[in-house]
């Protein structure tokens, strides 16, 4: 049976055969001025500039900055320390972006069940996402000191052979505040696929279990499917705030020891802030914004892909 | 809808608009308010703005409000943190929003230095002051720019070795006052279990303590003019011996084994703690930063004491690296005189001696100031005969040098680069600093 709803007429209003005659109003665009203004202002205007002493030398005078045309870009691709900074950038970005959204994924599955425990582990999962990043850092730096909580509590239980100077040795400092960037985050992504798993019917796992299918089966081919529309979430905010990250890094290391744990992030402060490079340290922000939209733009488009297809 | 209803939402929509434009072009300066009167009426005698940093406005409290009981004159002070103020000073100058007086740093140390603003024509000359004449030489060199007095020294601070008495005690050890001492007295201390020297390396800030202290010996008092010749070219931190027995010497207690292990990863504070436990017995620091050390120690200031950093085995020639901390006069200030004024208060000799006690640190100005503290007694001998020299990095050109030597210093430390090849980096950067 087909059912076909119509819309009724208002009464007083034109019927059907009534060409409805629209008298077009200011008043909407008036009202959206003053937001228009607002939004110039605070965000197109500084945006804009911004970008214009990307070709500059300015460095934070009054007076008219130099234009050096590609200078600072050059700069910032053959300067060892810039490249060595987009090197740990990308590195931050993969391995928390794929580690995260595992672990996240793992807890969130191993969560939505029936254990009594479920909502005060997901609390304590999901706690350390809501901490300031700068106290996460400060927390951290004190535990990861080769004195500290983590190194006793190795020797404590004999495992001594494993401790490290986990944030002065520059072969493991990278590593490590990555560790740290998982553990905080972890759990938001862990929320975002509970709320995915909410929206799978369980009658689909009961018709696919009557079907035969076994539980890495189901999981594989009912579960994750239907989670493609959180995993595009997941992937995507990891993957972005992993790129712009800078709070944990420099609580935690100021990019040291050396330059083993300098994100493009923090270069960019210190070029400004500590050196007054304001032109260079604009023209690293610009890279930063491109490299973040254009994994933002791939990412989403294979994202969207996958949850057609699924 | 009515043509009155419409009516009524034209007229809310117009004012709206007229509001919102006329909040936008004030905060963006289009419109000029004019709030130069206060409501109190209390700017009798003028009002002085301040931006200074959290020490100084510590210091200066007392001193402020003594003033304004003399003067009538109001003085506004507003305070950060000194990593916070040196990143919005630059901003503030730039629009014209800058206090009268402000915090500035010695030499061409960061983008708000006195150097550095000075020669952009930032500040005030203040050339004409009586104080300047009570300047010290090391202080001199750093607040004036091209012959002009362009900075005032609120204090001083000096880098001296801290040490835990009782673990020198107890190791039966005298203060050395010598290299060869200082490597003895460490040989024994690691022989009785102690780590000789706490070198809380994590961020670099303590290692550039090291870097300045040796200078102060082994160059400075060779050759007082090596800046000049560092800026003229004729020679370079990498082929200059000096530079590279600094190094040198710091390699040689990193590879005895005498500093800190995991030093990279070690945060200042865990370092001082270490001393004040008596698992290290000293560690180098800037005088400011002894209250904190004495304060991780149920004995207070009782619990330590000091010495000048030897650096050679002569030990009249140890020299202390001594660093002013400024205030200068804004360029563009409202009341400059008024800000002139407040600094000859300051100048005082009881209001220099009033500063230095209330702060634990050395008075900005000669002016035969007694301490009440008999902390920084060991290094006042050197500083009366004239043994002290302004920190290394004050007069490179600009603050790039001194990152560089922190970050690729870590690595130097670390062993994943030569010494030369850390100072040809750091001179790579003092060339494009002059620039």
């Amino acid at each position: 049976m087909t059912v076909t709803l119509r819309r009724p007429a208002v009464a007083g209003g034109p019927g059907p055969g009534h060409r409805r005659v629209r008298r077009r109003s200011n008043v909407p665009y008036l009202l959206v001025v003053p937001a228009l203004v607002f939004y110039a202002f605070v965000v197109l205007v500084p945006t804009l500039t911004g970008a214009g002493y990307a070709f500059t030398d300015w460095a934070g005078r009054r007076g008219t900055p130099g234009f050096v045309g590609l200078d600072n870009f050059t700069e910032l691709f053959s300067a060892p320390a810039a490249r060595s900074a987009l090197r740990n950038t990308l590195i931050i970005a993969v391995s928390t972006t794929v580690v995260q959204t595992l672990i996240g994924l793992a807890l969130a599955l191993a969560l939505h069940s029936s254990l009594a425990s479920r909502n005060v582990l997901r609390t304590m999962f999901f706690a350390p996402a809501l901490l300031p990043p700068v106290i996460i850092g400060f927390l951290w730096q004190y535990i990861l000191t080769p004195a500290g909580p983590l190194n006793d509590a190795l020797g404590s239980v004999g495992l001594g052979g494993l401790t490290q100077n986990w944030l002065g040795d520059a072969s493991v400092a990278l590593a490590s505040v990555i560790a740290v960037i998982i553990w905080q985050n972890a759990g938001l992504t862990m929320v975002i696929y509970l709320a995915g798993l909410q929206g799978v019917p369980p009658e689909l796992h009961e018709a696919a279990a009557i079907d035969g299918a076994g539980r890495w089966q189901r999981l594989r081919n009912v579960t994750l499917p239907l989670l493609a529309p959180a995993t595009t979430i997941a992937l995507s905010l990891t993957l972005i705030g992993s790129l712009k990250l800078f709070d944990q890094v420099y609580v935690m290391t100021n990019g040291g020891p050396g330059y083993a744990t300098e994100t493009l992030s923090v270069v960019m402060y210190k070029e400004a802030f500590v050196s007054g490079r304001y032109g260079y340290s604009t023209a690293i922000a610009l890279v930063l914004t491109m490299i973040v939209f254009a994994f933002a733009l791939l990412q989403l488009r294979g994202l969207r892909r996958y949850e057609v297809r699924q | 809808m009515t043509i009155d209803a419409r009516s009524r939402v034209r007229r809310t929509a117009t004012a709206t608009l007229a509001a919102t434009l006329t909040t936008a072009l004030t905060a963006c300066g289009f419109v000029n308010t004019d709030d130069s009167s206060t409501e109190d009426g209390s700017d009798d005698g003028g009002t002085v703005t301040a931006y200074v940093n959290t020490e100084q406005n510590a210091g200066l409290a007392p001193l402020v409000e003594a003033y304004q009981e003399e003067t009538g004159t109001t003085v506004d002070i507003s305070s950060a943190n000194t990593d916070e103020l040196n990143q919005q000073l630059r901003v503030q100058l730039t629009s014209g929003t800058a206090a009268d007086l402000i915090r500035v740093s010695p030499g061409n140390s960061s983008p708000v230095a006195a150097g550095v603003l000075g020669r952009e024509g930032e500040l005030a000359d203040l050339t004409d002051a009586a104080w300047t004449a009570d300047l010290s030489d090391d202080t001199r060199a750093l607040a004036e720019v091209d012959g002009q007095v362009l900075a005032f020294p609120v204090s001083r601070n000096a880098i001296v070795m801290a040490y835990n008495k009782q673990v020198f005690a107890d190791a039966g050890l005298e203060v050395p006052t010598t290299w060869s001492e200082l490597v003895a007295a460490c040989q024994a201390l690691a022989d009785a279990g102690v780590t000789p020297i706490a070198a809380p390396f994590q961020g670099g800030i303590y290692f550039q303590f090291w870097v300045y202290a040796l200078a102060a010996t082994l160059v400075y008092p060779e050759n007082p003019d090596i800046d000049e010749q560092l800026a003229a070219g004729e020679t370079t931190l990498a082929t200059n011996a000096a530079w590279g027995e600094v190094f040198a010497r710091i390699a040689e207690l990193r590879d005895a084994g005498f500093l800190s292990e995991g030093m990279l990863g070690l945060p200042p504070d865990q370092g001082l703690q270490s001393v004040a436990t008596g698992e290290s017995a000293m560690v180098l620091l800037v005088s400011a930063g002894l209250p904190q050390l004495h304060g991780y120690s149920d004995q207070g200031a009782e619990a330590f004491d000091v010495f000048a950093l030897p650096a050679s085995d002569d030990a009249a020639s140890t020299h202390v690296p001594v660093a002013p901390d400024f205030l200068a006069v804004n360029g563009a200030a409202e009341d400059p005189d008024a800000a002139l004024a407040f600094l000859e208060f300051l100048a005082q000799p009881e209001n220099v001696e009033a500063y230095a006690n209330e702060m634990g640190v050395l008075p900005g100005l000669d002016v035969g100031v007694s301490l009440d503290s008999a902390t920084l007694d060991p290094i006042e001998p050197l500083l009366a005969e004239g043994r002290s020299v302004g920190y290394a990095n004050y007069l490179w050109p600009n603050g790039d040098v001194q990152q560089t030597m922190l970050q690729s210093g870590q690595e130097w430390l670390d062993g994943a680069i030569e010494t030369a090849d850390l100072l040809t980096q750091m001179d790579a950067e003092y060339a494009r600093g002059q620039s």
